[in-house]
């Protein structure tokens, strides 16, 4: 690395994924990103490298063979469980500046933003923060698209002089591969740099219930502020539909639902046909998330709620009136044919 | 063990997201327009320095890097209750992605003797939340982000936080000195007392910090040292929906069976 931190870029090649894993499960963001990278690595025809981090997690490298990596790197050691930003940071740097990556993607989870820069700002690499699109063009160079803006722009960010070249990525944007079982790849150890004695921080507590998956959903029922904390009118017109639930960020801060289910700009990107927004007042940062719906219905008592200009069908009503009535009619209707899963 | 800290916080200036207009001519967003303000999220940073002074004793000292005109959300957080601000501004700044944003705040944080620096959790402008873990990187000090909650320990030089993680909670205890993150939203921002008012308005002056005076060489800030450069912007045409308002359940039932949505 010269003084401002530039490097001669042919040195580095192969695209690294971090599989995010705690305890053995992992997020569904790094199926995501293996999937999506393998299209760069066809491209640049260079090798798919996984990067597991954690105590025991041979399944783990396992399973990331199975979902596209040709490789898989292992930093196996108790001091990476549970995940504390120091010791992951200091040993994915230490693998970053000595097998010298052409591109790093890192889903965008609270642990993936919470580390990326302590890899980034030591090696000096582009960090380019949430995006929704990536390519290379014809020099190898990473596009990382990244909406700007309030979602009005996509913004193109490139590293020139700069390696690796790193990127945190949102998840839900991008379709989980299938895992084949007959794939081959290597797996190797590779040598654990932390010590217990350096590290800055010690988890005391830590309790983690519902992760649940929204973004696969086919219906979704979305509850925010105007639920008041009662969710019975939203989760009645959810099972009508046989949706999942959903939630603003504002529904989530209040407590009345876990974060593994908030859409938007800080939650999750979702797909699903029918999207219903149920008292959200149509925040850009909620809306970011659900653009990729088909039709998306809002029910809201006021008429002017932003909500409306980014739904399709809308209802102007009191959603303690509106939700039940709903469900009744949909019920007595048999317009939805409930499954049980 | 750490007695009267100085809690350095993280403060912003960006367009009024609720103010930011749409261009007649164009159709799309209109940011120029839209008047200055303080980063939401750092008035959540804000709080969070303000309570643990509360509890700690200490001081608060608020800093931004910005143009000289930043000086408003400086006097915002002088009049909620900081007791001294800092404005970093320089045109070698220009230009500068996390990496120098992140050296440039790093460099200010030394300068003030900080035992804590508190941000936001992201601005709502560039949104990359990638400046507190960059500042404790280029310090090598420990960071809690996405914090709920802190619980000071300085007997013990421990700065104990909630953070929020997916699907839930945990408890983390960081070495001091270190660089928090609040999550947006996590507490209720106090009001400003009219005496620290007419205190920022009429005779606050903030301290000024060039590279120089934090000992920063042109080559390591602004666009120079900034690994990432935008190769192009396209404006994303807005999702087409339909709009419709129904007047009723049963004809919103009727809109959605065309939909095909419900069979
Ligand atoms: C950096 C940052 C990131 C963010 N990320 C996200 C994100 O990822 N996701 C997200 O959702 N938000 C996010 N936000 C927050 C966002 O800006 C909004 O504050 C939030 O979406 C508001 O949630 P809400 O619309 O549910 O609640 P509110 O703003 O409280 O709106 C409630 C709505 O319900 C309606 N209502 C009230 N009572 C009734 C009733 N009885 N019947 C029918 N309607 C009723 C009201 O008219 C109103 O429109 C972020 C903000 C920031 C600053
Ligand atoms: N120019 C700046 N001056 C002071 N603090 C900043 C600046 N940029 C970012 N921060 C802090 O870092 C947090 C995250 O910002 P960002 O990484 O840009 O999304 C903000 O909420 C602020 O607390």
């Amino acid at each position: 690395m010269s003084d401002d931190g530039t490097v001669d870029v042919d040195e580095y090649s192969d695209v690294w994924v971090f599989v995010e894993s705690h305890d053995g499960d992992v997020m569904n963001v790094s199926w995501e990103l293996l999937n999506e990278a393998s299209i760069l690595t066809e491209q640049l025809g260079e090798d798919l490298v996984a990067l597991v981090v954690g105590e025991g997690c041979d399944d783990v490298a396992e399973a990331a063979i199975e979902r596209g990596a040709d490789r898989a790197l292992v930093a196996d050691d108790p001091v990476f469980e549970p995940y504390r930003a120091d010791p992951y940071g200091e040993q994915f740097r230490a693998l970053v500046e000595k097998r010298k990556p052409a591109i790093v993607l890192i889903g965008g989870t609270h642990t993936g933003r919470d580390f990326a820069g302590r890899v980034a700002v030591p090696a000096h690499a582009g960090l380019t923060a949430d995006c929704t699109e990536i390519d290379v063009d014809e020099d190898g160079l990473l596009q990382a698209r990244r909406p700007a803006f309030g979602g009005n722009v996509l913004a193109t960010i490139l590293c020139k002089d700069h390696r690796p070249q790193m990127a945190t990525i949102r998840p839900g944007v991008f379709e989980a591969s299938d895992p084949d079982p007959d794939r081959e790849g290597e797996i190797e150890r590779v040598d654990v740099v932390v010590d217990e004695a350096d590290t800055m921080s010690a988890v005391r507590e830590r309790e983690v219930g519902d992760t649940a998956d929204i973004t696969e959903a086919d219906r979704i029922v979305a509850v925010g502020g105007g639920c008041d904390g009662d969710l019975e009118p939203a989760r009645r017109l959810a099972d009508a539909l046989d949706a999942d639930l959903a939630a603003s960020r504002k529904a989530v801060d209040e407590g009345w639902i876990e974060g593994a289910r908030q859409v938007g700009q800080t939650g999750k990107t979702v797909r699903p046909d029918l999207y219903v927004a149920v008292g959200i007042s149509g925040a850009v940062q909620h809306v970011e998330g659900l653009n990729d719906s088909g039709v998306v219905v809002a029910i809201n008592n006021d008429p002017n709620a932003p909500i409306f200009e980014h739904a399709d069908y809308g209802i102007v009503g009191d959603l303690f009136e509106v939700c039940p009535d709903l469900a009744e009619r949909i019920d007595a209707e048999g317009l939805v044919e409930v499954t049980n899963d | 063990m750490t007695t009267d800290p100085t809690i350095v916080v993280g403060v912003k200036q960006v367009p009024d997201d609720d103010e930011v207009g749409i261009d007649p001519d164009t159709g799309h967003l209109d940011r120029a327009s839209a008047p200055a303000v303080m980063n939401r999220p750092d008035r959540n940073a804000l709080e969070a320095a303000l309570a643990l002074r509360d509890e700690t004793g200490g001081e608060v000292l608020a800093m931004t890097m910005g143009p000289p005109t930043a000086t408003d959300v400086l006097e915002t957080a002088v009049a909620l209750g900081c007791d001294d601000a800092a404005l970093i501004s320089d045109r070698k700044f220009a230009g500068s992605d996390t990496w120098p944003t992140s050296l440039t705040l790093a460099a200010a944080a030394e300068a003030l003797d900080a035992d804590v620096v508190v941000c936001g959790e992201e601005t709502t402008d560039s949104s990359t939340g990638q400046v507190p873990p960059g500042i404790a990187a280029h310090l090598g000090w420990a960071q809690l982000t996405y914090v709920e909650a802190l619980e000071p320990e300085l007997e013990d030089d421990t700065l104990v936080a909630i953070r929020d993680v997916e699907g839930g909670h945990e408890v983390v205890a960081a070495d001091l000195p270190v660089v928090v993150a609040v999550a947006y939203g996590e507490n209720e921002p106090r009001a400003a007392g009219l005496h620290r008012k007419l205190y920022a308005e009429n005779e606050f002056e903030p301290l000024e910090l060039s590279a120089d005076d934090l000992g920063l060489d042109e080559n390591e800030v602004g666009m120079d040292a900034s690994p990432t450069e935008v190769g192009g912007m396209e404006t994303v045409e807005p999702v087409e929906r339909e709009r419709e308002v129904a007047d009723d359940v049963d004809d919103l039932l009727a809109s959605l069976r065309e939909t095909e949505v419900l069979a």
